[in-house]
């Protein structure tokens, strides 16, 4: 039994204006800055949550004082420990919510359906985590200050090894937050990954900045930022380019 | 990301697998009794030194068997066969337990030797950092329900944390260095290297032939995952 | 080194060997049981 179908009226065909030539699409680089602009100015619209994730390390400054106690000569020799923990116990947070458009508003499709390589668009946003790691660092060390009261001499190296380590976590942080953000347990996903791996970013960060507050009577404090510096040399290209498989549909 | 075709479980794998077992079982056997009764006690550590006839195969092999986890997982991410994927979720699992229990065995190893359950030495907390990294792995194929991402992501993780082996190694032996110069001794007397192989070979062999029944298991557990439906009873042609 | 020589120990020697082969062994059963339960499984599926 079928519908009696209708052959359809012929229509004259409409005069269309010549449709302009199709953009070229961008390179990689320019894809890359895009993605970086558009991951730090959603994050600046949000920025009361980059606040709470700056006053959440801050917290966990503050309790891990509580552990130690107010002697002020042990406080003084974990500033350097502690203010890693915090910063790494942070970067969870910070890296979920780096995801939290693309999985909450299913942007991840719409970021696939663009011409953009996954390459870019992860170097775009593991270079946005790193600023705003790196940001949250910066942030919390006037908390480490008045706490921990560290030896100040070396801040602008201390602020170097600030942007080594939090390049390091960065990079298989972006990676791994980007599965964790396509699955529901995420939350416990995400840290049960990546505190394992970058043992080595902690105990490297922690020795050198520890030095660096401390006192370095033997300048050890540049091996361990040559460590971190391997590590990025590492797993920045490693991690870029496994993430074209990781959000593939 | 196109996985193939599923392969059907071996009927002649559990034999060898089996076979494989028994032989392992009876070197373990003659390997242990030489290393227990046979073999002269060390000079500075006595009698607690017979733990190394254990413990060394044991390291040898959970090092072994996370490198075949390493190399399932790229097989995995490049060639995109569910067999691979099965051989992965096997590995990871005989890695994680044999570095959990290398951790155990170093631990009760040091209490009688330095005193302390734990002695930092570079190795055995390599071991440690491992043993979560790749547990984190297996929680992860936990979470995944889709078996094409489940692959992937956990190909992904295992190459990741492999890679990560070494530097974890030399920063933590850097690390640790500034601190102690005790670690657990390399150097093993030509008396003694008779049962660590007996038992090094046990215990791959062990290794082995569960790493192929696991690795059916997960077979069938992906065959039984990917079933299809079974078809509707459907309304063909005509109107509802 | 510690220094000295370590004295008998055989309770830790017992305890380390034990412990290996009833981890192993509690492994290797429970995968043997696994694909018991999973052979068990796909056969009722086929009938």
């Amino acid at each position: 039994m079928s519908l009696p179908m209708r052959s359809p009226a012929p229509v004259a065909p409409v005069e269309h204006a010549p449709l302009p030539a199709p953009a070229p699409i961008a390179g990689p680089f320019a894809q890359l800055a895009a993605a970086f602009r558009k991951d730090l100015l959603l994050s600046w619209r949000s920025r009361a949550q980059a606040m709470a994730v700056v006053v959440f390390g801050a917290t966990a400054l503050l309790l891990l004082s509580f552990a130690v106690g107010p002697d002020a000569a042990s406080l003084r020799r974990f500033a350097g420990g502690f203010l890693w923990v915090a910063l790494l116990f942070s970067s969870t947070l910070a890296l979920a919510e780096s995801f939290r458009a693309e999985s909450e508003q299913k942007a991840m499709e719409g970021l696939l359906l663009l011409p953009a390589n996954p390459v870019s668009l992860y170097y775009g946003k593991a270079l946005a985590n790193w600023l705003q790691l790196l940001l949250v660092g910066v942030g919390l060390l006037p908390i480490l200050i008045v706490l921990y009261d560290p030896d100040l001499t070396r801040l602008p190296a201390l602020a170097g090894i600030l942007a080594l380590g939090s390049a390091a976590l960065s990079a298989p942080g972006t990676l791994y937050a980007g599965m964790a953000s396509q699955v529901r347990a995420q939350q416990v996903l995400l840290p049960l990954l990546l505190f394992p791996l970058v043992v080595p970013v902690l105990l490297a960060a922690v020795k050198a900045s520890s030095l660096l507050l401390l006192g370095d009577p033997m300048g050890q404090a540049g091996s361990w930022a040559l460590l971190l510096a391997a590590f990025n040399g590492i797993y920045w290209p490693l991690c870029g380019l496994l993430f074209s498989k990781v959000i593939e549909e | 990301m196109a996985f193939d075709a599923l392969p059907q479980p071996s009927v002649k794998a559990p034999k060898v697998a089996a076979g494989l077992i028994a032989a392992a079982v009876v070197l373990l056997g003659v390997g242990s009794y030489i290393g227990l009764f046979v073999a002269p006690p060390e000079h500075f550590m006595g009698e607690v030194q017979r733990i190394m006839y254990v413990h060394v195969p044991t390291a040898w092999n959970a090092m072994l068997a996370l490198t075949f986890a390493f190399v399932s997982a790229l097989f995995v991410a490049f060639k995109q066969d569910w067999k691979w994927d099965a051989r992965l979720e096997a590995w990871l699992e005989i890695g994680v337990v044999l570095s959990f229990l290398l951790c155990m065995q170093g631990s009760i190893w040091a209490k009688p030797t330095w005193g302390v359950w734990w002695d930092w030495d570079p190795r055995l907390t390599t071991t440690a950092v491992l043993c979560f990294a790749f547990v984190g792995i297996l929680a992860l194929r936990r979470f995944v329900e889709d078996p094409v991402k489940r692959a992937t992501w956990s190909a992904v993780a295992t190459i990741v944390a492999y890679v990560d082996v070494p530097i974890v190694y030399f920063s933590v032996k850097w690390w640790n260095s500034l601190h102690q110069t005790q670690s657990t001794p390399q150097t093993v007397s030509s008396a003694m290297v008779t049962p660590l192989r007996i038992n090094a070979f046990g215990i791959l062999f062990l290794m082995i032939g569960l790493a192929i029944l696991r690795s059916q298991l997960a077979r069938r557990k992906l065959a039984s995952e990917m079933a299809a439906p079974l078809p509707e009873t459907a309304n063909v042609g005509g109107v509802a | 080194m510690t220094g000295g020589i370590v004295v008998g120990g055989w309770e830790f020697v017992w305890a380390a060997y034990g412990l290996t082969f009833l981890a192993l062994g509690a492994f290797g059963t429970s995968i043997a049981l696994r694909l018991r339960a999973a052979k068990r499984q796909s056969a009722e599926e086929e009938r």
